[in-house]
């Protein structure tokens, strides 16, 4: 995840280098491309057949018409040409339409306020412990913990903690310290997005501080030594040396955030079901519902493909944006 | 300096001690929620089911009754046989190519570093369907059993970390230093002999951390799962799901079984924590 960084070039060869012409030099580069052929070859044959295919044959099957009858035919499903696409997009009394926007709607909502608050918190968070203080190490270790708790569980314990009557958000909020005179309804109607929001915040927000702690350690100290001599105060010392130096942590953070929130699914499929109703519905489980459920996978197929074309959109907007920033990386 | 009758030097005492303060309260409403799940756990179904809970007397009834309310032991053998062959594979695989990314400069490097990191922008919705598709079409037309098979998960769990994989292990690469391959390269030792022997065992710790990490994340996997798999290769998420499913009232077991499904990881994650960050951040430590 942030351990990519696209656009360094890569390293050129030292070793082995491509060999000059001669008889010796044909032998040896021959040995050098079956030694490099031989590295790579199963990683690509994995993502050719798990990943390249399929992913084409998803393609193919959105333009299909592909439903429960005709499930058996498998890949030689009727043909549908745009169908699909023009049921989604453009048929207003087709009520797939409406599922379909209002699933946008809250999947840019949730991404929205996912991103913001893990990578805006997990900063904060490094700030914190970046300082020096007794035990911090053990502190930001134990800070981890909520990263490593599988989302199927963290989704679990959420959903009994947002729990009305009985879960523990409530009774602390109206019974324990009265900051609430009444018991909000997290589970269902317009709190239920911020229900899967603030767990993935929650569970999110260890590994973005992970990153930018060690983009804080490794940031030289003169430069805050210099500004601060001549004056310069901790918060313009954070605004213009600190955040200029980790704007390539942000960039990449950013563009793994977005999709991966994008495609979340495990948190709201185990805290909801199936149908986490129209105020939660995200992308992935509205498609896994039309697909799979209602056995309309066809439907399921084009929305994933529109789904991956916005995030290719995105990762357009975001090298535009970024592009300044990964030169200097 | 301010009306405030504090020297600058106490003033900043009482800053740094304020800042500690608020360290403590955002550790626990980190951990709160973690807290909370051991705590009910520890609790009676009976009890919780009407949100009463009673600190001071413990019980370990709900750990004992969860493997008996869903047959929970198989899901949790299968979550480990299929993510540690999972985990191993991706590694072994990740290993050979992030080496060849890192140290030679071939044709098709670049547009294999493009490939890798574009496998990240598919949703997985896109090739689930494909996926289930072929799986069937394999089974009744050349007998290949992948659909609901733990070969199956296998080789999709293996194909899905193998990319991130590739840069953990090629970041590791890098950092080891080139004279080393040479030297064993004088001395008579072919490219790929110096590989294995030389640099591999050097990598010792960026092995173990993308190990660790292809595993977490295959632990964590849903989505897949739910749709290639039946009943032989199902594993913990689709054991919780059916928890919810038929016994949503027996809350002390449902957080049981969560207690027992992040202890693996949790596990696994603290004994490699210290090379694990280290593959974590490499990227960012580095630019």
């Amino acid at each position: 995840m942030t351990t990519l960084s696209p656009t360094e070039p890569a390293p050129v060869g030292k070793l082995m280098p491509e060999p000059e012409g001669g008889r010796r030099g044909s032998s040896l580069r021959r040995s050098r491309r079956r030694l490099i052929i031989g590295l790579i070859t199963p990683a690509v044959v994995l993502m050719l057949l798990v990943h390249l295919l399929p992913m084409l044959g998803g393609v193919y099957l959105s333009f299909k018409n592909l439903n429960i009858f005709t499930f058996r035919q498998l890949f030689d499903a009727p043909w549908a040409g745009f169908d699909n696409y023009r049921s989604i997009l453009f048929d207003t009394d087709n009520p797939l339409r409406s599922g379909f926007t209002g699933a946008v709607q809250n999947t840019i909502v949730y991404t929205f306020w996912t991103v913001v608050g893990t990578l805006g918190g997990g900063l904060a968070v490094a700030l914190l412990l970046n300082r020096p203080m007794r035990g911090v190490k053990v502190i930001r270790a134990l800070m981890l913990t909520p990263w490593i708790v599988p989302s199927f569980v963290v989704a679990v314990l959420w959903q009994y903690m947002w729990q009305s009557d009985i879960g523990i958000i409530n009774k602390v909020l109206v019974d324990y310290t009265g900051i609430l005179s009444e018991r909000p309804i997290w589970l269902i109607g317009e709190n239920s997005l911020w229900a899967i929001i603030i767990p993935s915040i929650w569970r999110g927000l260890p590994f973005a501080m992970l990153i930018f702690l060690a983009g804080l350690q490794a940031m030289p100290q003169e430069l805050h030594e210099a500004a601060s001599i001549d004056g310069a105060g901790p918060f313009k010392r954070f605004r213009y040396i600190t955040l200029p130096l980790l704007r390539p942590l942000i960039a990449v953070q950013l563009l793994f955030g977005v999709i991966y929130s994008t495609y979340q699914f495990a948190i709201p499929y185990v805290m909801f079901g199936n149908n986490p109703g129209p105020d939660a519905d995200l992308m992935m489980t509205l498609i896994v519902r039309q697909s799979f459920s209602n056995n309309l996978f066809g439907y399921g197929s084009a929305v994933s493909v529109l789904l991956m074309l916005a995030m290719l959109v995105w990762v357009a907007v975001w090298y535009r944006a970024f592009k300044r920033d990964l030169e200097v990386a | 300096m301010t009306a405030l009758t504090l020297t600058p030097r106490a003033r900043k005492r009482l800053v740094d001690r304020g800042l500690d303060v608020l360290t403590y309260v955002v550790l626990f409403v980190m951990l709160a929620p973690v807290l909370w799940l051991l705590i009910s756990a520890f609790q009676d179904d009976r009890e919780l089911s009407t949100g009463a809970y009673d600190l001071l007397h413990p019980t370990v009834s709900a750990f004992t009754g969860m493997w008996k309310t869903i047959d929970f032991e198989r899901f949790f053998l299968n979550s480990l046989i299929i993510c540690t062959s999972a985990a191993a594979l991706a590694t072994a695989f990740a290993s050979s190519a992030g080496y060849a990314l890192a140290r030679f400069n071939f044709r098709g490097s670049r547009g294999l570093s493009l490939t890798v990191i574009g496998t990240q922008l598919i949703p997985g919705s896109m090739f689930l369907l494909p996926l289930f598709m072929g799986f069937i079409w394999l089974k009744q037309n050349a007998g290949i059993p992948l659909y609901d098979t733990h070969a199956g998960m296998i080789l999709v769990y293996t194909a899905f970390f193998t990319p991130v994989a590739i840069f953990f292990m090629r970041s590791f690469f890098l950092a080891i230093p080139r004279d080393l391959e040479e030297a064993a390269m004088v001395d008579g030792c072919t490219p790929f002999k110096a590989f294995v022997k030389i640099v591999l065992p050097n990598a010792a710790p960026g092995l173990v951390a993308t190990f660790v990490y292809a595993f977490l994340f295959a632990w964590d996997e849903l989505l897949f799962v739910s749709n290639l798999t039946q009943h032989t290769a199902e594993t913990i998420p689709i054991g919780i799901r059916t928890f919810i499913g038929n016994y949503q009232q027996r809350t002390a077991q449902l957080m049981a079984a969560g207690v027992v499904s992040t202890l693996p990881v949790l596990i696994a994650f603290f004994a490699t924590q210290r090379w694990l960050v280290k593959g974590l951040t490499a990227g960012a430590v580095k630019g």
